[in-house]
C-alpha cells in the first residue's frame, strides 16, 4: 500500500518536471525581442561576426533541433552557455547559490520557528494581550514593503548604532588575518538581510499556526483531554499542536522550495550576490539560457519540496494514503 | 519569572555575539589604504574588446595605458608616446615611445604591442574603442620604440583616439574570432593599477603598480563595490564603508550634502538625454508619418518647458539642452537668439496652424487636412524613473499645443528592438560621448541607419560634413564645420536635447585629500582622465587617528564583553537554581 503511494507521488513529480521543462523552454522563446541583440551589444558588428555568434550559441538551427540539443545537453548536466556572462550556466548559478541558500534558508528556519511559537502563544491566549500583540505584529510585518523594512533596519543597526555593515557578503576587497576573522565578518554581513527576510516571513507562519490551532482547540478531543485531568501545557503539546502542524507542512515545503529562488528585494537592498538578483539581471539582458537554468532549478526544487511534503503528510496522517 | 530571565539571557547572548564579531572583524590588515568606490552599474566585461559600459572604460583606463592621454583641460599630452610628429602631407604619424614601460607581468611594452592593439581594435571593429580608429590604413614598427601610423586621409582625432594598449604576448595568442568571447580572467596591462580580484556581483579589486613609469599612485588599493541599490550606497558612504559614491540620485545628493565629511558634486559629463523622433521616410517605416514634418517636431520643442522638467523630474540636476555637443565642450554650438527654441506655447500653436494642422472636431487634438490626428506613441524606458516622470510632464505640456502623446513604458531592450525596426514614433533615451565629437555626430549619419541611428535621419549635406570634419587638422576650421553640423541638426530636430548629463558623485574628505573635478566642473570619476586615481592622497593624520580609535574601541569592547559574559553566566546559574527550587 505504502509503496504504491510513494511511487504514484514520485511519478507525478517526474511528469510535472517534464512538463515544466518543455514549457520553460518555449516560454522564453515567445518573449518579444531578439536575444542576439543583447549578446552582441556591438552596434557596429559585421554580418560575419553576427553569423559567428549565432553559430556559437546554436541560434542558426531550426527550433526543434535547438530544443532537442537542449534536452540532450540537459541530461548530460549541461545547461548551456550564459549569453551575459559567457560562461557555462551551471557555473554562473553555482557561484550565487550558496549566498542565497545561506541567507534565505536561515531566514526561513528562523521565521518558521518563531512563527510557530508566536502562533501557539497567540492561540492559547486567544483574545488576551499576547494574542493582540502577536496578531498586530504579524499583520504589520506581513504587509510591510520589504524594501522599506530593509532600509529601516539599515538606518537603525548600521547608521544609528554602528553595529552592522550594509552591503554584500563580506567587506569588499578585505584581506583577513585569519579564517575566523573572515567568518566573523561574514556573520556580521549575514545578520541584517536574514533579519529582514525572516521578519517578512514570520507573519504568514504565525497567522496560519494561530488559526489552525484555534480550530483544533475547539475539537471534542481537546475537551476530552481536559476532562481526563491533563494539565494545559500537556494538552497543547501532545494533543493540539501535532494536529495543527499538517497545514503548516504544506506551506513550509512550498516556501522551502522557493528558498533557492532567493529574494530579489532583500538581495537588492543589501547587494547580496544571490540568485534573485541574478535572475533579474538575466531577465533584463534576455539571457535565455541562464533564465532557463534558474527557472528549471527553482521549479524542480519546488516540486521536490512538495513531493517531500506529500510523503511527510502520508507519514504524519495515515488517512491521507487511503 | 523564568520566562523573563530567559529573554534577558538570550538577548545578552545575541548582543555578545554581535559585539564579539565586531572585534574580530576589526582585526584586519589596515596598514595599507584601500579606496572603495561605490558603483551602481557592474562592469560588463574585463575584456576591452567586449565591454560597452562606462564602468568598463573606467577599469581599462587604470589597467592599460593609451599612447596619448588627456590633461586636466582635456588636451592631449604624452603618455606611452613621449613625442610625435606629423608628416607634411598629414598622412603619416610617427610616435616615439618611452623605453621604460613594462607590463604588469614584467614584459617590456614595445612598438609591436602598439601595432597589435591599434591594429586589432580597428580591424575587428570590436568594442567601444574601435570607432575612433577609423581611417588608419597601416601601422609600421621601424624599431622597438617607434610606431608609424598611416592614414587614408588626415585624421583630426588621432590624438583623441584613446585606446588601451593591450599586450601582444597575451592577446596575440587568442584567435581573432574568439576575441570577443575570450574571458580575460586576469587582465595584464601597463597602467598605474594591477588587477587583483573580481567577484561577480560583489566587487572588483585592483592594486597600485609599484613600477609604474608615471610614479606609483598614493592609494594602495582600489575596490569597486557594486551596489544593487542606490539607497544602500548612500548609507554606505555616510557610514564610511565606502570612500566614493557614484551615480547618486538628486534626493541622495541633498541628504549627503548635510554630512560633515562628505563632498557632493554634480559633475558635467559628456552626454545628454534626448527626445528622439522616427524620421524614416520609407514605406517600411511603421512610425507615424506625420512626424516626418519638421514643423511638428519644432512645435513640440517650443511646447516643452525644459527648465521645469529639469527642476521637477531631475530635481534641478541637469543643464538646459540645445545642440548635440555639451556647452562645456570646445566644439559646442550655441544657437543664436533667433534660432533658439525656448518654451513658448503660443509659438508652438502658431507653427502648427501655419503648417495646416487644425483641431476640426473639437477634441483638443489637431488634425491634418486628411483628418489624421496628431497623436503619437511616446516610448519611455520603464526603470528610469526620471525619464518616465519627464515623459509624463512632456505629454501634458504638448497637449496644450494640440498634440497628443500616448505614453508607453518599455524596457531598454524592447526600445532598442523598436528603434532598429523603425516601429517607434518618439522616445526618450540618452547618449554618452567621447572627448572627440566624431562618434556622437556620426549617430545622425545615413550610414549609421541600422546601427547606431535610432532616428533614421538622413541628410547628404550632413554626411559630407561628417567626413570633412574628420580630416581637418586645424582645430578652428574643424570647429566651424562641427558648428554647421550642429546647426543643421538643431534646425531639423531629429532629436530634442532635453538636458545635458550630470553625474552626482560624493567623496569622503576625511579619508583622502586632493579630490579634483576634471575638467573644471566635471566629475571625480568616470570621466576622461584618471586624475583622482593618481593624485588623491590618504589623509595621513586621519588614518593614524582612526587606527588609534579602532584599538581603543576594541579594548573597551573587550571589557564590555567580559562584563556581559559574567552577567550572562550568573543569570544562567540563577535561573537554574530558581527552576530547581520550583520543581522541588
Amino acid at each position: 500500500m505504502k509503496r504504491s503511494y510513494v511511487i504514484k507521488k514520485v511519478l507525478q513529480a517526474l511528469l510535472t518536471i517534464a512538463a515544466i521543462l518543455i514549457f520553460n523552454y518555449f516560454l522564453f522563446r515567445i518573449m518579444p525581442g531578439d536575444p542576439l541583440q543583447s549578446v552582441m551589444r556591438n552596434p557596429k558588428a559585421t554580418p560575419e561576426a553576427v553569423e559567428r555568434l549565432k553559430a556559437l550559441y546554436g541560434l542558426n538551427d531550426p527550433w526543434y533541433l535547438q530544443f532537442w540539443i537542449y534536452i540532450k545537453h540537459l541530461f548530460q548536466g549541461d545547461l548551456g552557455m550564459s549569453f551575459l556572462y559567457k560562461k557555462p550556466v551551471y557555473e554562473v548559478i553555482g557561484t550565487r547559490l550558496l549566498p542565497t541558500i545561506l541567507m534565505v534558508g536561515l531566514a526561513e528556519v528562523l521565521a518558521i520557528i518563531s512563527g510557530i511559537i508566536m502562533g501557539i502563544m497567540a492561540a492559547v491566549r486567544r483574545g488576551k494581550s499576547v494574542d493582540v500583540a502577536s496578531l498586530s505584529f504579524s499583520l504589520i510585518t506581513y504587509a510591510m514593503p520589504t524594501f522599506w523594512l530593509g532600509i529601516i533596519l539599515v538606518s537603525i543597526f548600521s547608521v544609528s548604532l554602528h553595529l552592522l555593515p550594509t552591503t554584500g557578503l563580506l567587506t569588499p576587497g578585505q584581506t583577513y588575518s585569519s579564517t575566523f576573522a573572515m567568518l566573523a565578518d561574514g556573520i556580521r554581513h549575514l545578520i541584517l538581510p536574514t533579519l529582514t527576510m525572516s521578519l517578512v516571513l514570520i507573519g504568514e507562519y504565525a497567522l496560519l499556526m494561530r488559526n489552525t490551532l484555534i480550530d483544533v482547540l475547539t475539537e471534542d478531543y481537546i475537551t476530552t483531554a481536559y476532562a481526563k485531568g491533563f494539565k494545559e501545557d500537556y494538552v497543547i503539546k501532545k494533543h493540539a499542536v501535532p494536529n495543527a502542524t499538517l497545514p503548516m507542512i504544506t506551506i513550509i515545503a512550498m516556501n522551502l522550495g522557493l528558498v533557492i529562488g532567493g529574494a530579489i528585494q532583500v538581495e537588492t537592498i543589501f547587494s547580496w550576490p544571490g540568485i534573485g538578483r541574478l535572475m533579474y539581471d538575466a531577465l533584463t539582458a534576455r539571457d535565455y539560457p541562464l533564465l532557463q537554468g534558474i527557472f528549471l532549478m527553482i521549479t524542480v526544487c519546488v516540486i521536490i519540496a512538495n513531493l517531500l511534503a506529500d510523503l511527510t503528510y502520508g507519514y504524519l496522517d495515515p488517512r491521507v494514503k487511503q | 519569572m523564568r520566562c523573563k530571565l530567559k529573554k534577558i539571557i538570550s538577548f545578552t547572548l545575541i548582543l555578545l555575539l554581535i559585539l564579539s564579531l565586531n572585534v574580530y572583524a576589526a582585526e584586519t590588515n589596515e596598514e595599507i589604504y584601500t579606496m572603495r568606490i561605490g558603483m551602481t552599474q557592474e562592469i560588463d566585461s574585463l575584456n576591452p574588446f567586449e565591454s560597452w559600459l562606462v564602468t568598463g572604460a573606467e577599469f581599462f583606463s587604470v589597467i592599460y595605458d593609451p599612447l596619448v592621454k588627456f590633461d586636466e583641460n582635456l588636451k592631449p599630452i604624452p603618455n606611452l608616446a613621449e613625442s610625435w610628429e606629423l608628416s607634411e602631407d598629414q598622412l603619416e604619424w610617427t610616435f616615439h615611445l618611452r623605453q621604460d614601460v613594462k607590463f604588469h607581468d614584467g614584459e617590456p611594452l614595445t612598438s609591436e604591442d602598439v601595432k597589435f592593439a591599434l591594429g586589432t581594435f580597428s580591424e575587428t571593429g570590436l568594442g567601444m574603442y574601435a570607432s575612433l580608429l577609423a581611417g588608419i590604413t597601416s601601422i609600421e614598427c621601424p624599431d622597438d620604440y617607434t610606431v608609424v601610423i598611416h592614414t587614408e586621409e588626415p585624421k583630426a582625432n588621432m590624438l583623441m583616439a584613446y585606446t588601451p594598449i593591450v599586450p601582444k604576448h597575451i592577446w596575440g595568442n587568442v584567435p581573432l574570432d574568439e576575441l570577443e568571447t575570450w574571458p580575460d580572467e586576469n587582465p595584464v596591462g601597463s597602467g598605474p593599477f594591477k588587477f587583483a580580484e573580481y567577484k561577480q556581483g560583489e566587487f572588483l579589486k585592483i592594486e597600485a603598480n609599484d613600477d609604474y613609469f608615471g610614479g606609483r599612485p598614493h592609494i594602495d588599493e582600489v575596490v569597486y563595490v557594486f551596489f544593487a541599490s542606490k539607497d544602500t550606497m548612500a548609507q554606505a558612504i555616510k557610514l564610511g564603508e565606502i570612500d566614493v559614491a557614484t551615480n547618486l540620485s538628486p534626493t541622495q545628493k541633498q541628504s549627503l550634502e548635510a554630512e560633515e565629511n562628505i563632498q557632493v558634486i554634480s559633475g558635467v559629463v559628456k552626454g545628454y538625454t534626448e527626445i528622439g523622433f522616427n524620421c524614416w521616410d520609407d514605406p517600411a517605416s511603421k512610425g507615424n508619418k506625420l512626424l516626418l514634418d519638421k514643423s511638428i517636431r519644432q512645435a513640440i520643442e517650443w511646447a516643452i518647458d525644459k527648465q521645469q522638467i529639469i527642476d521637477v523630474a531631475y530635481s534641478g540636476e541637469g543643464v538646459f539642452g540645445t545642440t548635440v555637443i555639451d556647452p562645456g565642450d570646445y566644439f559646442h554650438y550655441e544657437p543664436s537668439a533667433e534660432e533658439l527654441r525656448t518654451y513658448d506655447i503660443e509659438k508652438a500653436k502658431e507653427i502648427l496652424t501655419a503648417a495646416g494642422y487644425e483641431d476640426t472636431d473639437g477634441d483638443g487634438i489637431r488634425e491634418d487636412s486628411q483628418g489624421n490626428r496628431l497623436s503619437f506613441t511616446f516610448s519611455l524606458i520603464a526603470d528610469n524613473t526620471e525619464e518616465v516622470k519627464a515623459g509624463q510632464m512632456i505629454a501634458g505640456m504638448v497637449k496644450d499645443a494640440g498634440i497628443e502623446l500616448v505614453v508607453e513604458t518599455v524596457d531598454e531592450s524592447m526600445l532598442l528592438d523598436k528603434t532598429v525596426a523603425g516601429e517607434h514614433d518618439l522616445f526618450i533615451w540618452g547618449w554618452g560621448a567621447d572627448v572627440d565629437p566624431t562618434t556622437i555626430l556620426a549617430v545622425m549619419s545615413t550610414k549609421e541607419i541600422g546601427n547606431m541611428s535610432d532616428c533614421f535621419y538622413s541628410n547628404p549635406v550632413y554626411d559630407l560634413l561628417l567626413d570633412e570634419q574628420q580630416a581637418i587638422m586645424d582645430e578652428e576650421s574643424r570647429r566651424d564645420v562641427v558648428w554647421e553640423m550642429q546647426r543643421i541638426l538643431y534646425e531639423d530636430v531629429p532629436y530634442i536635447i532635453l538636458t545635458y548629463e550630470v553625474s552626482l558623485q560624493a567623496v569622503r574628505t576625511d579619508r583622502c585629500t586632493g579630490w579634483k573635478q576634471v575638467p573644471e566642473g566635471g566629475p571625480y570619476f568616470l570621466g576622461a582622465t584618471i586624475h583622482n586615481y593618481m593624485n588623491v592622497q590618504p589623509a595621513a593624520a586621519i588614518s593614524v587617528a582612526s587606527e588609534a580609535t579602532e584599538t581603543g574601541t576594541s579594548s573597551s569592547m573587550g571589557m564590555m564583553i567580559g562584563a556581559v559574559v559574567i552577567i550572562g553566566i550568573a543569570a544562567v546559574f540563577w535561573a537554574r537554581k530558581k527552576r530547581k527550587t520550583e520543581e522541588e
